[in-house]
């Protein structure tokens, strides 16, 4: 748990150092971020899980979110409808991932390559690129939820996904089996696991945790945007491999942490979020976001080298 | 057995060229401003640039991995290239230099980080991807170089009836990448390592040189592909690359590349860049929303990776 120690450390540090740091308004907004980067992080761990990946998470969170914004804004959905529509679409665009990855036989990157294109250019012929910035209040309200005067609603619907997926890999056979066939995909099948279907459940778990974590962002703009997630999705991709990876997930499979995403996209929120308040200049982010990023994964690496040695030393 | 496997291998493009041809007999028929001057200039321009993008991904699918950070590289020496120009005052061909120097840092990073570690080159690029690209929009702060030497201007804007001038750029590195998996032991070397890095290691190829050397000349093909947006856009733009990352493994998916190594097309590449290029002017030409070019793109992958799995155990069950 050093990641847990990192985090207080952090907060020590940015708080002393500028006060504004903790004040309530920082903090509401901090923790609103935190729960939306926890969710993309999530959707990207459970297909980590089966040591594939997801690029096309950034596409369907998007994708699904001008479903919900056109069934809410358009139809006119009730807000938990549209919602739960929206998670579902997500959850079928990464079924397709799924069935794709599984029935052509190659790796999942180059699957959700292909979608994450494929998906995101669907979403902008049929919107026109046009946003639906007239949604209900009901549904914008969620983005504004604040509990003891600054802790964002966002916090605790993170956590509670993050406590169903604990449940889920940990105590359920299926999440087991998707765990063990991530692991060792010829044991697994020799064991009677059906391989096959826990790399499409696991998809599409992950299409699901997409489509809510922009409903998440879209709550919080107050409107369903073609562009938020950058072109084709790609501004979620570092967010959502840090997370897991700082984390302690394994890229290649069968090692999942729950716990260990959630503090991972804790401390990238929070650094940036102080780097921001630091006024280190907001085109400074993404360069040391991504030296994080590549730090993470060679201490990562060394220890599993060091770990390695010891092990041959005896 | 060989003739066979010939056979097949010719396959990777031969069909390719039969689709091109047809399609662009259709273009011409449906829209004879398709055979325009003009728009041939148009076609070329684009093929001109993407084909680099497309052969700086190519290298690196030969080896069995991949570079995300390709758009990235060429952003950072599309901005280097026109800022040092233009805030320094460097002389052209310093500036050229530099830009590739630092294109070569850059994949030098990639290649050694990739090969000490172990770690695979997807989460090693998509770091250096972020850092890359970090680093641009630090220094611009997403604002575009705009006083380009007019020589560099001219450059991108000169043509000889259909052909831009910049066509010279991709066509040299076209010769210079098809000699080198075609007519040198480097280019052979690389192929064994993405074919079977242990048996190339066992047969005494220094894997570790190989693989860097590719991730060099990865990032050297992306930053010549930044630069020529450069004078093609009149501009140092910070989002240049950006857009690359989708194409950049169409095309060469497209023209049989496998992506577990081994096995890349240099022709079928080119060729893969012209459809790509062919579909871009089609929407455009037939006035069809251009949206639909992120869509069709990724269908094009999807089908591409379909074929050549189905040809590789076809291959397979031959062998």
């Amino acid at each position: 748990m050093g990641l847990a120690l990192l985090i207080v450390v952090l907060v020590a540090i940015f708080a002393t150092v500028n006060p504004g740091f903790a004040s309530p308004f920082n903090l509401f907004s901090l923790t609103r971020v935190m729960g939306i980067d926890m969710v993309i992080g999530f959707s990207m761990m459970v297909v980590l899980v089966t040591g594939g990946l997801n690029l096309a998470v950034g596409s369907i969170g998007v994708a699904a979110v001008m479903v919900g914004g056109w069934a809410m804004q358009v139809q006119g959905v009730p807000v938990l409808p549209a919602m739960a529509m929206a998670v579902a679409f997500g959850a079928f665009l990464g079924w397709i991932n799924g069935q794709l990855t599984v029935r052509i036989g190659v790796h999942s990157f180059i699957v959700t390559l292909a979608t994450m294109s494929i998906f995101f250019g669907a979403m902008i012929v049929l919107t026109k690129a046009e946003s639906f910035n007239a949604l209900p209040g009901a549904f914008v309200d969620l983005g504004r939820l604040r509990y003891w005067g600054f802790v964002s609603g966002m916090l605790p619907a993170a956590l509670i996904v993050g406590v169903g997926l604990w449940l889920f890999f940990n105590r359920t056979s299926l999440g087991r089996e998707i765990l063990a066939a991530g692991a060792n995909l010829e044991a697994a099948r020799l064991s009677g696991i059906r391989v096959e279907r826990t790399i499409v459940v696991a998809h599409a778990m992950s299409g699901g945790l997409a489509a809510l974590a922009g409903l998440m962002l879209a709550a919080r703009n107050g409107a369903a945007l073609p562009s938020m997630a950058g072109h084709i999705g790609m501004s979620w991709l570092l967010p959502a491999f840090l997370a897991p990876v700082l984390g302690g997930t394994l890229l290649t499979g069968g090692v999942i942490s729950v716990v260990g995403t959630a503090l991972g996209a804790a401390m990238v929120t929070i650094i940036t979020n102080g780097l921001l308040q630091l006024q280190v200049g907001e085109f400074w982010v993404q360069m040391f976001l991504g030296l994080i990023l590549l730090a993470a994964v060679l201490l990562d690496r060394l220890r599993g080298v060091m770990a390695e040695r010891r092990r041959q030393v005896r | 057995m060989t003739d066979r496997l010939r056979a097949l291998a010719l396959a990777d493009w031969f069909g390719l060229l039969v689709v091109v041809l047809v399609a662009g007999a259709l273009l011409a028929f449906l829209q004879p401003a398709f055979l325009s001057t003009y728009n041939i200039y148009v076609l070329l321009l684009s093929f001109s640039l993407w084909v680099l993008v497309a052969l700086a991904q190519m290298v690196i699918i030969a080896i069995g991995q991949m570079n995300l950070s390709v758009g990235a590289i060429g952003g950072l020496v599309a901005i280097t290239f026109a800022g040092t120009m233009e805030v320094w005052g460097l002389p052209i061909p310093l500036a050229v230099l530099l830009g590739l120097v630092l294109a070569a840092l850059c994949g030098l990073f990639n290649g050694v980080v990739t090969h000490v570690s172990g770690i695979s080159a997807f989460i090693i690029t998509l770091a250096t991807l972020s850092i890359f690209k970090g680093i641009n929009i630090g220094i611009t702060e997403a604002q575009p170089f705009y006083a380009i030497p007019d020589a560099v201007k001219a450059f991108g804007a000169a043509r000889l009836g259909g052909v831009p001038y910049m066509l010279v750029v991709p066509a040299l590195a076209i010769v210079g990448v098809w000699l080198l998996f075609n007519r040198m032991v480097l280019g052979r070397q690389i192929l064994a390592v993405g074919a079977n890095r242990h048996a190339a290691e066992l047969s005494g190829i220094r894997v570790g040189r190989v693989v860097v050397i590719a991730h060099v000349l990865s990032a050297v093909l992306a930053a010549t592909a930044g630069m020529l947006a450069v004078a093609r856009l009149q501009l140092g733009q910070p989002t240049i690359g950006d857009d690359w990352l989708i194409l950049s493994f169409a095309a060469p998916v497209i023209g049989g590349a496998i992506l577990a190594g081994g096995h890349v097309s240099v022709i079928g590449t080119c060729l893969g860049v012209v459809i790509v290029t062919l579909i871009n002017n089609a929407l455009v030409l037939l006035g069809i929303d251009p949206f639909f070019v992120q869509l069709l793109l990724g269908a094009l992958i999807l089908a591409a990776v379909m074929l050549n799995r189905w040809r590789e155990r076809r291959r397979e069950a031959l062998a």
